[in-house]
């Protein structure tokens, strides 16, 4: 739990740069650009301080924000993803005592409860993310090829990232 | 009060989440175009520093784009200047008048002096798009300059720091230019839908206004910010109209938005005289 959390706490201003200077520039096929820095909210351990997570959750889109010139937009979107995240995890896993504690990765929960959290989170992300930015009926079409193309390549560095990092066998608090 | 405290303390997370929400939907109301603050923008010392260092990498790539398109544009202009000279010699063969090269239209070229800038950040994926150059009111940029580069106008400072400021694209949804068929009186406006960075739209062109495809579009003259004549794109085919009065014509844009490096800030130097005849103007209705 220790290691996760000082992994986390290195990679938070690693993650606003990496998406600031590196992920902000890529748009594949005009639709698709990765979001990596939600990867902090996705491995955020479940039960540890809610409060500074949902903190931590409004800096990091705040941050993001002033970098992209976008005032609000990826800290609304953060804020909630950190608040409707507890709820998309419970919804693959099951809740009793060893899982009140843990960090959501692939070895503590499984490959496939793990893809379908990230997804969900992902495509809950971009949804909202686009919904703000593009603020109209008439962008509907744009916002849903949005949505699917970076929640698919969010998915792919998130778990590009995770293999990168040493991976966690610490499960429990 | 010890209840209230108890139920502030059971319900925090609610409580905190409720707060960074508005504060989040307080940021999105305030991002206002003409107000918009310097510490909340890529303009700041921080963002700043971190761009232009990152800059100082990333600034050699796509130079050999940079570069073709540099001597592209600098044969087109070697052109433009041995057809002026020629032009020029005509006239003072014709009027034999040694004053005759000091036409309105040199005055008014002279009448704009440049500051040269990197872009330092740029972004073309969302639908109001910034980008961030490496100079700012220590270099005399100031808030409302016409931003060009090589291949045509490219957008307006918005928000200037000291050592950097923020320019909002041709690339942004809430801005509009005054722009022109070249060498026609029609004006129009231009604006981006979003999309495709490389198409924009000149509206409001008058039904009756001729053109062909592939004829250039340019600043119209019409502001302090931009002088006239600065290319901006070239005509591709007309859009359905939407008045009777008035069609849209769909245009290419002559500046690469990828691939954006060096820049040109224009420093009008009319702008406070004008500024200030806008004022008297007010105040003698007054």
């Amino acid at each position: 739990m220790n290691k996760n959390i000082l992994t986390l706490a290195i990679l938070y201003p690693l993650l606003i740069l990496g998406q600031a200077l590196i992920c902000n520039h890529i748009m594949l096929f005009n639709v698709a650009t990765p979001f990596l820095f939600i990867y902090f909210i996705v491995r955020y351990p479940i039960g540890a301080s809610r409060n500074l997570e949902l903190t931590l959750a409004f800096l990091l889109g705040l941050a993001v924000d002033i970098f992209s010139d976008t005032p609000g937009v990826n800290a609304l979107s953060c804020t909630l993803l950190a608040g409707i995240k507890p709820t998309v995890f419970y919804a693959y896993v099951t809740r009793d005592d060893k899982t009140k504690h843990i960090t959501p990765s692939i070895s503590s929960i499984g490959w496939q409860n793990y893809c379908k959290y990230l997804v969900t989170l992902a495509t809950i992300f971009c949804l909202i993310e686009f919904t703000i930015e593009y603020f109209s009926f008439t962008a509907f079409r744009d916002v849903l090829f949005m949505t699917l193309g970076s929640t698919a390549i969010t998915f792919l560095v998130v778990i590009g990232l995770d293999s990168l990092l040493p991976a966690s066998k610490t499960t429990m608090a | 009060m010890r209840n209230l405290l108890n139920f502030i303390i059971r319900y925090s997370t609610w409580f905190v989440f409720t707060f960074y929400v508005l504060l989040s939907c307080i940021l999105l109301s305030q991002h206002d175009e003409y107000h918009a603050s310097v510490v909340l923008s890529s303009a700041n010392s921080l963002t700043g520093g971190v761009y232009r260092a990152a800059s100082g990498v990333t600034g050699y790539f796509n130079l050999r784009d940079i570069n073709r398109s540099l001597q592209e544009s600098n044969a087109s202009l070697e052109n433009e200047i041995l057809n002026l000279r020629n032009e020029i010699a005509d006239y003072k063969s014709i009027v034999n008048d040694k004053d005759s090269t000091t036409a309105p239209e040199v005055a008014e070229i002279a009448r704009f002096d440049y500051i040269l800038a990197s872009v330092i950040n740029n972004s073309t994926r969302h639908p109001r798009n910034y980008f961030t150059i490496n100079r700012g009111t220590l270099d005399g940029i100031k808030r409302g300059m016409g931003v060009v580069d090589h291949n045509g106008i490219v957008g307006i400072v918005n928000v200037a720091g000291p050592h950097t400021a923020r320019v909002i694209s041709i690339l942004n949804e809430t801005q509009h230019f005054s722009v022109k068929l070249k060498d026609t009186p029609y004006v129009g406006s231009l604006s981006w839908h979003g999309g495709d960075p490389t198409i924009a739209y000149m509206e409001e062109v008058p039904r009756h206004a001729k053109y062909r495809i592939g004829d250039t579009i340019v600043t119209s003259g019409y502001s302090t910010t931009f002088p006239y004549g600065i290319n901006v794109g070239t005509v591709m085919n007309r859009v359905k109209m939407t008045d009777d009065n008035f069609y849209i014509l769909k245009i290419r844009l002559s500046s690469d938005f990828n691939t954006l490096s060096t820049v040109r800030v224009l420093k009008d130097s009319y702008k406070a005289e004008l500024d200030s005849l806008a004022t008297f103007d007010i105040k003698a209705d007054e």
